[in-house]
């Protein structure tokens, strides 16, 4: 077990930066999910750290150690990839062995080492077959294997579920949590399924164009996105986002006439700001008692029923909003509304730097 | 009405087929007919008599067949052995090690590949006698395979490019150096490209003319078809000879082919990913 260190880690390609200036401190045992779209540096991260990808700026450290140059068996790291990379002309029994056997482990532990594993993972029947002759599931389960088998200081996995069916994805999903509270082991996880990294993650690194968005616990992410960038790519579906204009009144949303008294909390000496309203946050009014501000008439332009919730597509003023709403009892298409955003979970954001306007202190950057 | 395109798939299949196999069944069908059939007017289509006459004769007569095919054997064994050895590492090296450069020797061994091999006679034949190597096997195994390298380097690393990476940074993960890496994970999970690579090259160096031509004179030294090509002598044009000995000289790649061709539908590669 050990802590990973990412001090201004960088990477690129001859003119093309695919990472800059990462610095990251993992903690030991600690579950840190790398989330961010295709493209924006997640596993080429993931891949210096195993030793696969050579890192251009910085420095890597695991357990204390500097460890840019050295030899990815050297590096106490073991990887699980997304399309599972198992020897096809081998048994289970060695693909799970193979590391082992390299390092010239005597016979008798390995067999001992392989056989606790496939008892952890209930693969005990199938280690004499060959990867050709497993489902999806199973061969993910012997790449988690050959990976534990090695007992690694720390462990990587690069998108390990994204081969898998919907269920089958839940179902594993579960295995890792319940796993990595059982062998505790620090892991470092790329995916670019938010599902995931909010149910793994003691903390999740949001990655947009090789730079680091924000770095927080998954409530701290979804509650105080750091930038538009991440408000819009966590949560599903996602933020709305208003472009608005202050006035002395408060914000006029632009291009309708619709004016939104200031929100607590929220303040910015621009004159523009894109507010941010997430769909689960807009509810349905019923009865208007009291005069509110926040209470907007609205025409539901279409609705699709999910299951528990619904989704309404809404018409306000000359502007769309989407809103999430429970599924029992909603209006259908057509129908005049009022609905009412939360003011307490209104975002802003600077439309030049994209950074969020303080509400809360948010934990790092 | 959906059908139809189908059937006039399969007619056109069987089309090509027809014409592409005709020469091989008028072959063989000449091979069993008797001198008087094969000149008779109106065309004999059905050997009449049917005869093996001329399976017999040939080995009472020209016995060097046996020597003719021997020699292709040997010849296109060394080659293709020598070829996917050669072919194989250079392939690898440049598909996988991220060399410098990689496509840029690629395409050059592409271009090399393209000069006709008759150019090539006279410089070769001088320096093969210079080095004692007309009328050997290494002679005219090294010319075959200088000849059919640039194919099997393109044809393998085609084939290595369609193996999953993830498994050889799985098996650096592991702890294995590439050479390693390339004898037990590389060589096994690319069995069926070496064996279709391998088979084409044996049948390219059994069919090629004009080195084995020039390269070997000695008729106890000449390959198959040079040895058939020359069997015509002055005034006759022995047709029942000459398809005999070329059938018996096909059988043999057909044998082979047979062997492998379940290695080549095999595809190993299958449950290594999704």
């Amino acid at each position: 077990m050990a802590n990973v260190t990412l001090n201004q880690i960088g990477k690129s390609y001859g003119k093309d930066t695919a990472v800059e200036n990462f610095n990251l401190e993992i903690e030991d045992g600690e579950f840190l999910v790398l989330l961010g779209p295709s493209g924006c540096g997640k596993s080429t991260t993931l891949r210096m750290i195993a030793g696969l990808e050579s890192i251009t700026t910085g420095e890597l450290s695991i357990g204390g150690i500097r460890m840019n140059e050295t030899d990815p068996k050297d590096r106490g790291v073991a990887m699980v990839f997304q399309n599972y990379a198992l020897y096809p002309h081998k048994s289970v029994f060695d693909n799970m062995a193979m590391a082992l056997k390299l390092q010239k482990i005597p016979k008798a532990e390995i067999e001992k080492r392989v056989n606790d594993v496939s008892d952890l993972l209930g693969l005990n029947d199938y280690l004499e077959r060959k990867p050709a002759a497993l489902s999806g599931g199973q061969r993910q389960r012997v790449a988690i294997g050959r990976a534990i088998v090695r007992t690694p200081e720390v462990f990587l996995f690069d998108e390990p579920l994204s081969n898998l069916d919907a269920k089958l994805r839940v179902k594993m999903r579960m295995e890792l949590q319940e796993l990595h509270k059982r062998i505790g082991v620090t892991s470092i996880y790329v995916t670019h399924d938010q599902v995931e990294a909010m149910t793994l993650a003691d903390r999740i690194v949001i990655l947009d164009g090789g730079k680091v968005a924000q770095i927080g616990s998954p409530r701290d992410v979804y509650d105080y996105p750091a930038t538009e960038f991440v408000a819009g790519f966590i949560g599903s579906p996602a933020m709305n986002f208003l472009p608005a204009v202050q006035s002395e009144s408060g914000w006029r949303i632009t291009g309708s006439d619709l004016l939104l008294p200031h929100p607590e909390g929220l303040a910015t000496k621009s004159e523009t700001v894109t507010l941010g309203i997430r769909p689960e946050h807009i509810e349905v009014i019923t009865v208007v008692a009291d005069p509110d501000a926040w209470v907007i008439e609205a025409t539901v332009k279409l609705d699709e029923l999910l299951g528990a919730d619904a989704l309404l597509n809404l018409s306000v003023q000359g502007f769309d909003l989407l809103a999430r709403v429970s599924g029992t009892d909603f209006p259908e298409a057509g129908s005049k509304v009022h609905i009412r955003m939360d003011p307490a979970r209104i975002h802003g954001f600077d439309p030049a730097t994209g950074l969020a306007l303080s509400r809360e202190p948010i934990s790092e950057r | 009405m959906k059908s139809s395109p189908r059937f006039g798939l399969y007619f056109l299949v069987l089309l090509t087929v027809v014409i592409s196999f005709f020469p091989i069944i008028w072959l063989i069908l000449t091979s069993f007919k008797n001198t008087a059939g094969i000149y008779a007017w109106p065309i004999q289509y059905w050997p009449d008599p049917f005869t093996f006459e001329n399976y017999i004769s040939i080995f009472n007569n020209s016995p060097e067949l046996l020597r003719y095919i021997l020699n292709s054997f040997i010849v296109g064994v060394g080659c293709t052995a020598i070829t996917l050895m050669c072919g194989g590492i250079a392939a690898y090296a440049l598909s996988r090690l991220r060399l410098r450069f990689a496509g840029v020797m690629m395409v050059g061994i592409l271009a090399v590949s393209m000069f006709p091999p008759v150019s090539l006679l006279p410089s070769l034949f001088q320096n093969f006698l210079n080095f004692g190597l007309l009328n050997t096997y290494t002679g005219l195994i090294l010319a075959h395979a200088g000849l059919f390298l640039p194919f099997s380097v393109w044809m393998l690393a085609s084939y290595f490019a369609t193996l999953p990476v993830e498994i050889e940074e799985a098996a650096k993960m592991d702890g294995m150096g590439f050479v390693r890496i390339f004898l037990t994970i590389i060589l096994p999970l690319s069995w069926p490209g070496f064996v279709a690579t391998g088979l084409i090259v044996f049948i390219f160096s059994w069919n090629e003319f004009p080195l084995a031509l020039v390269l070997m004179t000695q008729n106890a030294m000449r390959t198959a078809p040079v040895g058939i090509s020359l069997y015509p002598g002055e005034y006759a044009f022995p047709w029942e000879t000459i398809s005999t000995a070329t059938v018996l000289a096909i059988i043999p790649v057909l044998i082979i082919t047979a062997i492998f061709q379940k290695q080549i539908v095999g595809g190993l590669t299958a449950g290594a990913g999704k």
